[in-house]
């Protein structure tokens, strides 16, 4: 399971300069923001300031490409049905199928809203690496138990993928091939899912021994040495006041 | 099975992190009751990682081939763990592989991890019903079918009511109904699958099945 991720949080450029929290809270106004648009006549301006945000942040478009074709299968599946079932007012009848206005409108915002809140979501977590972003999630008010968890997770996931994939390559050369559906097949598979659970619950055992070890739990000073400065803050009260200028544009138009 | 970013409207997208945000507090502040509350927290993580990597193990369903949910199983084996691990599971998701969204992630965590809560609270009945193999394979098909099951029917209600679709109010049930329908079959391997995995721990590690 390789992510690639964070192959190009070490770039340089403002986004990337940019302090985690202001990051995470403006980006995320803007998704909100974007996700509240509606109005067709905002949505140029919607594009464009994605465009402007991706431009600044220095990623290559192959990244972006790359990350968007897998949600893109649903994205298209939506495309395609809904200007055919959704409205009333048919702008084109093609044999037994009316492509409707209503829904070809519908297509077209849901498309540029995924569009922007994608874009703009790669930014957030293309410029940043994983583990700081939950640092400074934890900063701003997250659960202890869940940022724990997710490092964690995030610490072990790989580890834990490469042992599925090693148990079933052992699997295998032992001579298992399922290529029909049949109950013995499920229980071995079934088996094998239950092996990977039993191993890591074994494993957790002795990371928590070790942590335990090294001082978990026990207060100490802070980790999170997170610094905005004054310059950091701008840019979050710019990119608020954008976030605002759509809901509030939204709501005018 | 995850809802992506664009679609719904932000009424509901609001209303999703609103119950998320609910719900984790409760689960939270339930974990917190317990004597060590730090001590589960390992297991927990390390569980959510392998249910996340056991979910991709496919079935062969000729002529293609079918992943699992298992959520009811890890609502069974997770406990209040299980709603910040399916938030947390989602949010990896949508990040690493733009798979679901990020303005989605309430609705899509409420989709997912009530029904988890469900299945533990049901797998509980195990504690009276006895803890033999056949009755952890029915409580462990129950938990498996009721999970995936409870998910498809949140998932297609809250598509179908919401997609900005000019649909008949009566198309609509009749869609969401046929829809469901076409799961079962999905549900009833999912449930004998999860029925499988419990025995399976049952036999190995019984303390993994929390209710035990």
């Amino acid at each position: 399971m390789n992510i690639g991720l964070d192959q190009y949080v070490y770039l340089a450029s403002p986004l990337h300069r940019w302090e985690p929290r202001c990051k995470l809270i403006g980006l995320m106004a803007l998704i909100f923001a974007f996700s509240f648009v509606g109005n067709l006549s905002i949505l140029p301006a919607m594009l464009v300031v994605t465009a402007a945000v991706f431009a600044v942040s220095k990623l290559p478009v192959s990244f972006m490409l790359r990350r968007l074709r897998y949600p893109g299968f649903f994205i298209l599946a939506v495309i395609l049905i809904l200007p055919f079932v959704s409205g009333s007012t048919v702008v084109l009848s093609m044999g037994p199928l009316d492509l409707r206005q209503e829904g070809l409108i519908s297509v077209l915002s849901i498309a540029a809203r995924f569009l922007s809140i994608l874009t703009i979501g790669l930014v957030l977590f293309g410029t940043t690496p994983l583990l700081t972003t939950i640092k400074s999630m934890r900063a701003l008010g997250l659960p202890s138990i869940l940022a724990d968890m997710a490092f964690l997770f995030f610490r072990y996931l790989f580890e834990i993928s490469d042992e599925l994939r090693r148990m079933e390559t052992a699997m295998r050369l032992r001579g298992l091939s399922l290529r029909r559906f049949s109950i013995h097949g499920l229980r071995t598979l079934a088996w094998l899912g239950g092996s990977i659970l039993v191993r890591s619950y074994e494993r957790a055992d002795s990371v928590y021994k070790a942590m335990i070890l090294r001082g978990y739990g026990q207060a100490g000073r802070s980790q999170y040495d997170l610094r905005a400065s004054s310059r950091d803050l701008i840019a979050l009260g710019v990119i608020l006041m954008v976030a605002g200028g759509f809901i509030a544009g939204d709501i005018l138009v | 099975m995850h809802i992506p970013d664009g679609i719904l409207p932000i009424s509901v997208t609001a209303s999703g992190y609103a119950a998320t945000t609910a719900i984790t507090w409760y689960s939270v502040h339930k974990i917190n009751q317990k004597e060590n509350p730090r001590e589960d927290i390992p297991k927990a993580a390390l569980l959510t990682a392998a249910f996340f990597v056991a979910s991709l193990i496919h079935i062969p369903v000729p002529p293609t081939s079918v992943h699992l949910v298992l959520n009811g199983l890890l609502g069974v084996t997770l406990g209040y763990f299980a709603f910040p691990a399916i938030l947390i599971g989602l949010f990896f998701q949508a990040v690493m592989f733009q798979h679901g969204g990020l303005t989605t992630l309430g609705i899509n965590a409420v989709i997912m991890g009530l029904p988890a809560l469900v299945c533990f609270y049901i797998f509980r009945l195990r504690n009276i019903a006895g803890k033999g193999e056949r009755m952890t394979g029915a409580f462990g098909f129950l938990a498996g079918f009721g999970g995936v099951g409870v998910s498809a029917v949140l998932l297609l209600v809250i598509l179908l009511t919401n997609i900005p679709a000019e649909l008949d109010a009566s198309v609509e049930r009749t869609a969401i109904f046929t829809l469901t329908l076409a799961h079962v079959p999905l549900m009833a391997i999912e449930g004998a699958f999860t029925a499988l995995m419990a025995v399976f721990l049952q036999r190995v590690r019984p303390e993994i099945l929390v209710g035990a």
